[in-house]
C-alpha cells in the first residue's frame, strides 16, 4: 500500500471530489466538530465560573 | 496553563483545518476503494498518536505520584488515562468501520488490530482496579504502579509484536513486515494535513482531559483536602 501511496501522479481523481460531493461530507463533518467545540467551551467556561466562586 | 487560551484556540484551528482542507487535498492516486477513503488517515491514525501522547502524559504522573504522593498527581494522572483510553476505543471503532470497508471485515485479526485491543483491555483493567479500591491513598498508589506497567505493555503490543508477522496496515506486507507509520511513505500533500491533525486532536484531548482535572481539583478543594 505504501508503495501506492507513493504514486507519482498526484490528483484529484476520487468520484466524490469530481462530482463535489465531498463539500458536503466537508460541510458535516465541520457542523460536528463545531458544535462539539462549543459544547466543550461551554462546559469549560462554567467550570471557570465554579472556579472562581470557590476562590471566594 | 489548565486555563490559558492559547493552545485550546490552537487546537480549535488546526482541527478545523483538518476537517476541511482534508477532505480538499489532493491525494495519491490509488486503488478505487482506498482512493475514496484514504482521508479517514485524517482521522483514524490522530486518534492512536493522541493515545500515545495522552497516556504518556499519564505515565509521567504516575511516576510524579509515587516521588511526591500528592493526590493532585492521582487526579492528573487519571484524567489523561480516561482520555487516552477513550482516543484509544475511538481509534479502534474507526479501524474496524475502515477495515470492514477496505479489508471485508471489521475484524480480520490483524496482529495490530489484536495488539491494540490487548492494549486497551490492560488499561480498562487500570479503571477497574480503581473502582475496587475504596481507600483513597492506596487506591492512587496501586494505580500509579499499575499505570507504569500498563504503558509499558503498550510497547509490545502495539509497536513489536504486529511487526513479528504481516499486517494489512501499510507497510505490513512481505519483507516490509512493519505496520508502523512511516513519515517518509505519505505524500507530501497529505502530511500538510496529517502533522496539524495530530497536533490538533491531541490537544482537544488534553483539553478535555484539564476540564476532568479541573472538576475534581474543585471536588477536593471543596472536602477541605487541598
Amino acid at each position: 500500500m505504501f508503495q501506492l501511496l507513493q504514486a507519482k501522479v498526484v490528483e484529484n481523481s476520487s468520484i466524490m471530489v469530481q462530482q463535489g460531493k465531498i463539500y458536503i461530507v466537508m460541510s458535516v463533518v465541520t457542523i460536528i466538530l463545531v458544535g462539539l467545540f462549543i459544547y466543550v467551551a461551554t462546559v469549560d467556561k462554567k467550570i471557570a465560573a465554579l472556579e472562581n466562586n470557590a476562590k471566594d | 496553563m489548565l486555563r490559558a487560551r492559547w493552545w485550546k484556540i490552537l487546537s480549535i484551528i488546526l482541527l478545523l483545518y483538518t476537517c476541511t482542507y482534508g477532505f480538499l487535498v489532493k491525494v495519491p492516486k490509488l486503488d478505487d476503494r482506498l482512493q475514496e477513503s484514504i482521508r479517514n488517515f485524517f482521522f483514524h491514525v490522530p486518534m492512536w498518536f493522541g493515545m500515545m501522547i495522552l497516556l504518556f502524559v499519564s505515565l509521567i504522573y504516575a511516576i510524579k505520584y509515587l516521588r511526591a504522593a500528592s493526590p493532585v498527581h492521582d487526579i492528573y494522572s487519571m484524567a489523561f488515562a480516561s482520555v487516552g483510553l477513550l482516543f484509544g476505543v475511538l481509534g479502534i471503532i474507526t479501524g474496524a468501520f475502515w477495515a470492514n470497508y477496505q479489508w471485508g471485515s471489521p475484524w480480520v485479526g490483524d496482529p495490530k488490530q489484536n495488539g491494540a485491543a490487548i492494549a486497551l483491555l490492560i488499561y480498562f483493567a487500570y479503571f477497574v482496579l480503581r473502582g475496587s479500591l475504596i481507600d483513597t491513598e492506596k487506591r492512587a498508589r496501586l494505580s500509579a504502579v499499575y499505570n507504569i506497567f500498563s504503558f509499558f505493555m503498550l510497547f509490545p503490543t502495539l509497536w513489536i509484536l504486529p511487526r513479528l508477522t504481516e499486517s494489512l496496515h501499510p507497510g505490513g506486507q512481505g519483507s516490509d513486515g512493519n505496520p508502523g507509520l512511516n513519515g517518509k511513505d505519505m505524500s507530501a500533500n497529505m502530511r500538510t494535513v496529517f502533522y496539524p491533525a495530530v497536533i490538533g486532536w491531541t490537544l482537544l484531548g488534553v483539553w478535555i482531559s484539564t476540564l476532568h482535572i479541573r472538576v475534581q481539583l474543585l471536588k477536593l478543594k471543596k472536602e477541605g483536602l487541598l
